[in-house]
């Protein structure tokens, strides 16, 4: 039995397999405990956004941290590089790279966009691109990367090109059909599209995205290179790098991994012609490849990187191991989302299968979500008066369409639940009584005070 | 000169009586976790962080983990603010926002040159523009230049300073000279990036002087890694004067790994400045931007009100430690050079809670490799953690220069016993007739 020593590096083999253990699996008590460091007055239904870590794992990472602090040189010369390596070596297998070279562990995937991005304003900088060659992004595109692509893309003259994804949506069809659609008018001006940034899952509002086929598209529609922002996908989606194409592709292991804040892998493809990338914090690794670059961008707590063979012997006491934890999560996630749309009488904002272990729910019309800074204001509520955190989406209805409605007006609001292994039926009754709590109470996001 | 004293110049009074001092035992028991089979002479690498500390750090960490949403909206904000107001008031900065909390000095140095780049792209910069640095530069300074400036057309001027050095006139005589050479032909140069203690070989540059020569000669912007600094000596920006100022809180400054501060003297410049990792805070200033660069752990950022309650708790504050660390280092240096024959490679005045004690000529040290593994051997063999430094001879030098320098560190927890473990392996290397040609494999 691999002990919790996080000197023990395992074998790596044994950490990916699928069998069964002969010991019993992981009991609800001992789920409790992993997570009693949660406060437990929050119903914590937003798994989403910032993770999660359980006990074991945090306990692991002190080890790290502790290895460092005792003698940091004798760390750093003998221990962190193979260590990093080691982890890399772990998820290349998980993902399905073929070479380790391939897979750069970097913080998150923001810092992942700002190494894609940056070789971008390179390329335009030294004339690789030309004023006015375009980069692709989804009109629903995590902050973070519109800002990057601001900062890299049309800061060096590049132009950009957002494609709108409907939502509600009813199939991946509808997604298909309008990422052709933007495509074929960008390069309808006679745009050369250097980079299309796709969303394996989009975050707000939360949809599955038939990446592979997206990136097929690109491909088929000379798309120089693609980018799949998969920050949510791994630990609650499959995740293939070889299967979905795409040229760079990164996911945060502290949002469904289990992995304390934090950490991110970036693959980026090999090939003949593989694109030069930096890290953008230059210690003396440059030069020495984007995967030695990361590993060592200045004195700082790399522990993060390192606990990534006791996050597998975490994930291996659950029956099924990652696998049986996605399908648990996303069968109680779309569970609990049928039963808030009955209660509220609204609908979910994708079918079932396009959820990964996050849903939208339609929020009650009446409550009027009619900007995001409502959805701000509601969440806010929900926080300080009802103990239950759930983010809100505020969905600006497309010109000319109504989009959804219940029985009252247009659905606006979007709550977006996530299960994971921690949740329990009572986080969702409570989100369920707030609202209906709200409603009984008249209460609208115009009442409600900025914080 | 500004103090260090973390409550100059605030209306405030800490009605709290003052506590006893720190007694050594206390010492011992915050650095408990150090290991104790090793002579820890190399604070100035990793620097070191006290039990009391990394229980603040995990009090935040835990904090996060317990309800990350509400510690991103109402906690996470407010505490980095609550450290950039103690960095005002340590280092005279006018403004609060001329200061940054970011990672770690390589990180303050790609911000400052990736700004660099923009200029050179956008033509306010011109290709063969210049940016000066010491040779004694830090590795990653050097590589960042390479990345940022070389790359995008500009021209990299190196600063020779001598060393073994016997005064700061000796440093400024020679940065004079580079500086007329380099401006020759008309050259422009838009950057100086001064150390204000040097990483290897160690050393105190003058840097006010230096600053005003680079203000004298048309120097558009000067940058100073003062990586070291902070913890170590007095830092007064305003007084030094330069454009940019970074320095590491975790080498001598008791916060766990990693952060440091930058500073960026109000201009119209500042709003251009961005942090590489760009999040939706883009736009909002330096300070803003470099606040939140997407989820990860803020908690060594987090953590410096309960660092200046722990060097209160020392006779002096943080101006006490910094002085009896300097005594201490140059005792021990002065005790190991008479021990071994040899010499220091810099005077005290130009040493802070460092030094550089010349190794005996005997043993051998003929190239960075040799340092390299000297070192390794001295940790393994000998359970001293101690850098070495392989001073390249300079043409017309006898063969029986020093070539070797070991850098020791004195910070609080060390003892006189770390540096007699390091006295005696040296002699017995010594009379072993031990060589690093005896190493290389």
């Amino acid at each position: 039995m691999d002990s919790e020593d996080p000197r023990s590096n395992g074998d790596g083999i044994n950490h990916v397999s699928k069998k069964p253990k002969l010991s019993s699996f992981i009991t609800e008590s001992e789920i409790r405990e992993e997570f009693s460091h949660h406060s437990p007055d929050v119903a914590r239904i937003n798994n989403g956004s910032f993770g999660s870590c359980p006990a074991s794992i945090i306990a692991a990472q002190k080890g790290w941290q502790l290895r460092f602090l005792r003698q940091p040189d004798d760390f750093f010369f003998n221990n962190l590089q193979s260590q990093i390596l080691h982890s890399r070596t772990l998820i290349k297998d998980l993902i399905n790279a073929d070479h380790v070279d391939e897979v750069s562990i970097v913080d998150n995937a923001t810092t992942a966009a700002a190494i894609v991005l940056q070789h971008v304003g390179w390329a335009f900088a030294e004339g690789r691109f030309h004023k006015g060659d375009a980069v692709v992004m989804l009109h629903c595109a995590f902050q973070a990367v519109k800002k990057s692509i601001e900062a890299y893309v049309t800061r060096a003259g590049g132009h950009v090109i957002t494609v709108h994804l409907p939502f509600p949506v009813s199939s991946n069809e509808e997604i298909v059909a309008e990422f052709r659609k933007g495509l074929a008018s960008a390069k309808a001006n006679g745009k050369k599209v250097r980079l299309a940034i796709i969303d394996h899952i989009t975050s707000m509002p939360c949809v599955v995205i038939p990446a592979r086929e997206l990136v097929k598209i690109c491909r088929e529609e000379g798309v120089e290179r693609v980018f799949v922002d998969a920050a949510h996908a791994i630990g609650s989606v499959h995740v293939d790098v070889k299967e979905i194409g795409a040229d760079f592709y990164v996911s945060n292991l502290h949002k469904w991994f289990f992995c304390p804040p934090s950490v991110a892998f970036l693959y980026c493809r090999k090939t003949p012609i593989s694109p030069d990338l930096h890290h953008p914090v230059v210690s003396h690794e440059y030069g020495n490849g984007l995967a030695i670059e990361s590993a060592w961008i200045g004195t700082r707590d790399y522990s993060s990187q390192l606990v990534i063979p006791q996050v597998l012997e975490f994930i291996n006491r659950f029956e099924g191991g990652i696998e049986g934890i996605r399908k648990r999560n996303h069968d109680a996630v779309v569970e609990m989302a049928q039963m808030l749309a009955k209660a509220w009488g609204t609908n979910l904002g994708s079918p079932p299968e396009m959820c990964p272990s996050m849903a939208m729910i339609g929020l009650p019309s009446k409550l009027g979500v009619f900007c995001d800074d409502d959805a701000l204001k509601l969440r806010t509520h929900l926080r300080d008066r009802f103990g239950v955190e759930v983010p809100i989406h505020y969905q600006v209805p497309r010109d000319g369409e109504i989009g959804s409605t219940d029985g009252d007006g247009c659905v606006t609001g979007y709550a977006r639940i996530s299960y994971q292994v921690y949740n329990t039926l009572d986080d969702y009754i409570r989100l369920r009584n707030a609202i209906t709590q709200l409603l009984h109470d008249g209460v609208t996001c115009q009442m409600l005070q900025r914080e | 000169m500004a103090s260090l004293h973390p409550h100059n110049g605030t209306t405030t009074t800490d009605s709290k009586p003052k506590p006893e001092p720190i007694t050594e035992s206390e010492i011992r028991s915050e650095f408990s976790h150090h290991d104790p089979t090793i002579a820890r002479i190399n604070n100035g690498s990793f620097g070191c962080c006290p039990a009391t500390i990394i229980a603040a750090q995990n009090r935040h960490q835990l904090l996060f983990l317990r309800q990350p949403d509400h510690f991103y909206f109402n906690t996470l904000k407010p505490s980095i603010l609550r450290t950039r107001r103690l960095i005002q008031t340590l280092i005279n900065a006018d403004h609060l926002d001329e200061v940054s909390i970011v990672d770690n000095a390589t990180t303050a140095a790609a911000i400052v040159l990736q700004n660099i780049t923009w200029s050179f792209f956008t033509s306010i910069f011109n290709p063969g523009d210049a940016a000066l640095i010491l040779h004694y530069a830090y590795g990653a300074v050097k590589k960042s230049v390479q990345a940022y400036i070389t790359r995008a057309g500009g021209h990299v001027i190196e600063v020779h300073l001598p060393f073994p050095v016997r005064s700061s006139s000796d440093i400024v005589f020679e940065f004079q000279k580079a500086l007329h050479m380099g401006k020759a032909n008309g050259r422009k140069i838009r950057l100086a990036v001064i150390d204000h203690i040097t990483s290897m070989p160690c050393v105190i540059i003058p840097v006010k002087e230096l600053v005003r020569m680079c203000r004298d000669e048309g120097v558009d912007r000067i940058f100073i890694d003062g990586a070291h600094a902070i913890g170590n000596i007095d830092i007064d920006v305003k007084d030094i004067g330069a454009d940019f100022y970074t320095s590491n809180l975790h080498k001598w400054l008791f916060c766990p790994p990693s952060a440091a501060f930058l500073y960026c003297k109000m201009s119209d410049e500042l709003s251009n400045l961005h942090h590489p990792v760009v999040s939706h805070e883009y736009g909002n200033g330096l300070a803003m931007e470099s606040a939140w660069i997407g989820t990860r752990d803020y908690s060594a950022q987090l953590v410096l009100p309960e660092v200046m309650e722990f060097v209160e708790r020392f006779d002096g504050g943080i101006e006490g430690i910094m002085k009896r660390n300097h005594e201490k280092v140059v005792e021990m240096a002065e005790m190991l050079v008479e021990a071994w024959g040899t010499e220091l490679g810099a005077p005290p005045e130009m040493c802070a809670s460092l030094a550089m004690v010349g190794l005996p000529v005997s043993l051998g040290i003929k190239s960075d490799g040799d340092a390299l593994r000297l070192r390794k051997h001295l940790r393994e063999c000998f359970k001293v953690e101690v850098p070495i430094y392989y001073r390249v001879p300079v043409e017309g030098e006898v063969d029986s220069i020093i070539t070797g320098y070991a850098r020791i560190s004195h910070q609080v927890y060390n003892v006189v016993e770390d540096y007699y473990r390091l006295r005696d392996a040296v002699n017995k290397l010594v009379k072993d007739g031990f060589t690093c040609a005896l190493l290389t494999k």
